[in-house]
């Protein structure tokens, strides 16, 4: 009886030792300011090409598919996005396929704009939530107007200043997808490929070795993945953000965990040699 | 057993093969004809959030009813729900107390101070539990293995800017092993799964697939 | 998720409950002690109040990592509850409101909600939407068989032209292509062409993996390792990250340290 509890109890506190060192990997860095920029990467900077590419005053969708569950990676790289296009005078659609999503969608869109003054129907629009998922998005392929009739704020999409020459997703250049879950192979399948418009992805690290192939086939112009991928763009944009501002804990914290394992596997493959 | 099986499975079948077929018709009607299903499937879509919620609620009244273990805590969930539905309904109208013009809402102000901050943190939790997880169980003890855990160090390493520090072999390593074994993996994979579906479409369409009719008949 | 249940004495239990009451004596003391930055909200301002109950919450949700209490349950039930009403109104204004209960609630006349109920055909929807409620009756479950088969169908259909050219047509040709390239490019190409067909040999399981096959499925299965350590360090980089989120948060505007 006594042995396994006393085990049960290293247990606990090997695992709350662990939970220590990583809390300290993350918090000391922002306590002690150190330079640390990367090189952003050719997928991310291939996105950015494509944004700043465009005619100013293009229209630019982004459907910002996530929740407060995955903010910590997608909303610095989503607000790094909408300052690019509102410094190139680009007008953004903004929706989600994610009605938990809605309230960030908001805040997001009204922390950009008012920076620089700009105004929801004038020089963007706010669509915010409707559901269907792949229906929507060929309804919106149909008509965008159909598919939304009111923005968030409950003004009719018909005749927006914001939304001029926008018919349905066949008018729009650029659609970016920053997402949580599958919502990137759906943008691909049931929009790009059908409605030809370019697509950008920003996701959460989780997913972003599984859109690797449709960077390479093309169905992707650039992808953001994770808040590497929120900093590189903030480098690219000459604009330093929360992303920028996360990435001394992200390489202490990474170092620690591949300290811990390699160490574990040295006393592993040590004892294994013992016996 | 006609009304309750086979004209549903008949719907299925009608329905997908119209659906496939019009793909393949150039005719504005098929147009037309996508464009009203997908409307009727967004305004049905809208009713299935009803179906998860009411599911949600009924197993905490249930739980509340039998006195289970941690009943009480039920209540907050109704509590929670209730402040929302009350802030929704009440400041989503106009009204004397609708929020003078570049204010929020209380329904916006408990979404980004109590759902915003629940939601990032119950799934950061997670950062602890993976670290304290590779230590104890990560172990390199065969071929397979430690491919998986040579190749995790290169990414892990690779990906943030202080190994680009030291040298700018890592990240090129780092991104020379997603575009390329990586990427290779996952698009067999999703080729696997892409040849899948159409094989589950098609039972589906002929009705040999049936376990999203539920129980009964 | 929990940590394993080892015997706590009630000792054990009084002293940790008298800690986690200093703990919540600490919060809201530090609360009131940090001094805000000038530009930020009033402490007893609503935005200021948000901070300090967002900070309170996010404290309480890591208490779960030394182990599941009061306090955190409490959240965690108040966070389901929240979110189920926060869906359950943006559903309701965002999508059934504006589709069905305003064109006929404020319709000008009976005229215009004939014409939408059965001009525009959307009494059809509203039915199939209203069956698919009978889902939770065990008597009447059959009825909601109708809107099911109606999506499930079209997704099925409509789902097979799109995957095979989208998944399957899309992703073949740029596996091939890159071979007519360069030398480097041909190199990559290859190592991509092998690594796709032995990750999909490796998966076809009606032949026995023997003799040839064998060593092509031994070689799908190393780059399914390779693919399986590159996804779990972005795992590792993304769960990292949601924490430094949460860091940054109660760094930043709970303890109003400038970073």
């Amino acid at each position: 009886m006594g042995a396994p509890q006393a085990s049960i109890r290293r247990l606990a506190l090997t695992r709350q030792v662990i939970y220590v060192l990583v809390a300290a990997a993350v918090i000391v860095p922002f306590l002690v300011h150190f330079p640390l920029e990367g090189k952003p990467s050719r997928v991310t900077k291939a996105l950015f090409d494509k944004v700043q590419a465009l005619p100013d005053g293009s229209v630019v969708l982004f459907s910002f598919d996530y929740d407060p569950s995955a903010m910590a990676e997608l909303y610095p790289m989503s607000l790094a996005l909408l300052r690019h296009c509102f410094r190139k005078g680009h007008r953004p659609i903004v929706m989600t396929h994610w009605a938990n999503g809605v309230g960030l969608c908001k805040e997001l869109v009204e922390r950009a704009s008012s920076a620089v003054g700009k105004k929801a129907g004038d020089h963007y629009v706010l669509l915010g939530f409707k559901p269907g998922y792949s229906n929507l998005i060929l309804n919106m392929g149909e008509s965008l107007q159909g598919a939304f009739d009111k923005d968030y704020y409950g003004n009719p999409t018909q005749g927006m200043p914001a939304l001029e020459g926008v018919h349905s997703l066949k008018d729009i250049p650029l659609v970016v997808d920053i997402a949580a879950g599958a919502t990137v192979e759906m943008w691909i399948a049931y929009g790009r490929d059908r409605f030809g418009f370019e697509l950008g992805a920003g996701c959460t690290a989780v997913i972003a070795p599984d859109l690797y192939p449709f960077l390479q086939s093309g169905q992707l112009v650039g992808l953001l993945g994770g808040l590497r991928g929120a900093a590189d763009y903030e480098v690219l944009l000459e604009r330093p953000g929360s992303g920028l501002a996360g990435m001394q804990a992200q390489s202490v914290t990474h170092v620690l965990i591949i300290g811990l394992i390699i160490a574990a596997n040295v006393a592993f493959l040590w004892r294994r040699r013992k016996t | 057993m006609w009304f309750k099986r086979t004209i549903p499975l008949l719907i299925c079948f009608v329905v997908g093969t119209l659906a496939f077929v019009h793909e393949f018709v150039p005719h504005p009607l098929a147009g037309t004809f996508r464009q009203e299903m997908t409307t009727w499937f967004r305004i049905i879509g809208g009713f299935g959030l009803f179906i998860g919620a009411y599911s949600l609620l009924h197993m905490h009244v249930t739980r509340i009813r039998r006195r289970q273990a941690g009943w009480a805590y039920s209540a907050f969930v109704f509590l929670g729900a209730a402040l929302m539905i009350a802030f929704g309904l009440y400041n989503g109208g106009a009204g004397p107390l609708a929020p003078p013009p570049g204010e929020d809402t209380m329904f916006q102000w408990l979404y980004m101070n109590v759902q915003v901050p629940c939601g990032a943190t119950i799934f950061s939790i997670l950062a602890f539990f993976m670290a304290s997880a590779a230590f104890r169980t990560f172990r390199a003890r065969n071929i397979e293995a430690a491919l998986l855990l040579v190749a995790a160090v290169i990414v892990m390493f690779g990906r943030v800017p202080i190994s680009e520090a030291l040298s700018t072999v890592f990240p090129k390593a780092a991104d020379l092993l997603m575009e390329y074994p990586n990427m290779a993996a996952k698009r067999g994979i999703l080729l696997g799964i892409s040849l899948g579906m159409i094989s589950q479409s098609l039972r589906i369409l002929f009705g040999i697939e049936r376990s999203y009719l539920g129980g009964g008949d | 998720m929990s940590t394993p249940d080892v015997e706590i004495s009630s000792t054990r239990r009084t002293v940790e409950t008298i800690v986690l009451v200093a703990l919540v004596v600490a919060f809201v003391a530090t609360t009131l002690l940090v001094k805000w930055p000038a530009d930020a909200p009033a402490k007893l301002s609503l935005d200021g109040l948000g901070i300090i109950l967002a900070a309170g919450l996010t404290l309480i949700m890591y208490s779960f990592l030394y182990r599941d209490n009061p306090l955190f349950k409490v959240a965690e039930n108040l966070y389901v509850g929240v979110a189920l009403g926060y869906g359950a109104m943006l559903t309701w204004y965002l999508s059934l409101k504006p589709e069905i209960v305003d064109p006929l609630v404020t319709a000008p006349h009976n005229g215009a909600r004939v014409d939408f109920l059965f001009g525009q055909m959307r009494i059809i929807p509203i039915i199939l939407g209203v069956l698919l409620l009978t889902r939770l009756s065990r008597r009447h479950a059959w009825l909601s068989r109708y809107s099911y088969t109606l999506m499930v169908g079209w997704g099925a259909g409509i789902g097979i032209p799109i995957v095979a050219h989208s998944y399957i047509l899309q992703q073949l040709e740029p596996s091939v292509r890159p071979l007519a390239g360069g030398f480097w490019e041909a190199l990559g190409a290859l190592v991509v062409l092998v690594g796709t067909v032995s990750v999909l040999f490796y998966f076809f399981f009606s032949v026995e993996h023997k003799g040839a096959g064998g060593v092509v499925s031994r070689v799908g299965v190393w780059f399914l390792m390779i693919s399986f350590g590159a996804s779990f360090g972005y795992t590792v980089m993304g769960r990292v990250s949601l924490f430094i989120g949460r860091a940054q948060f109660l760094l930043e505007k709970w303890l109003g340290i400038s970073l």
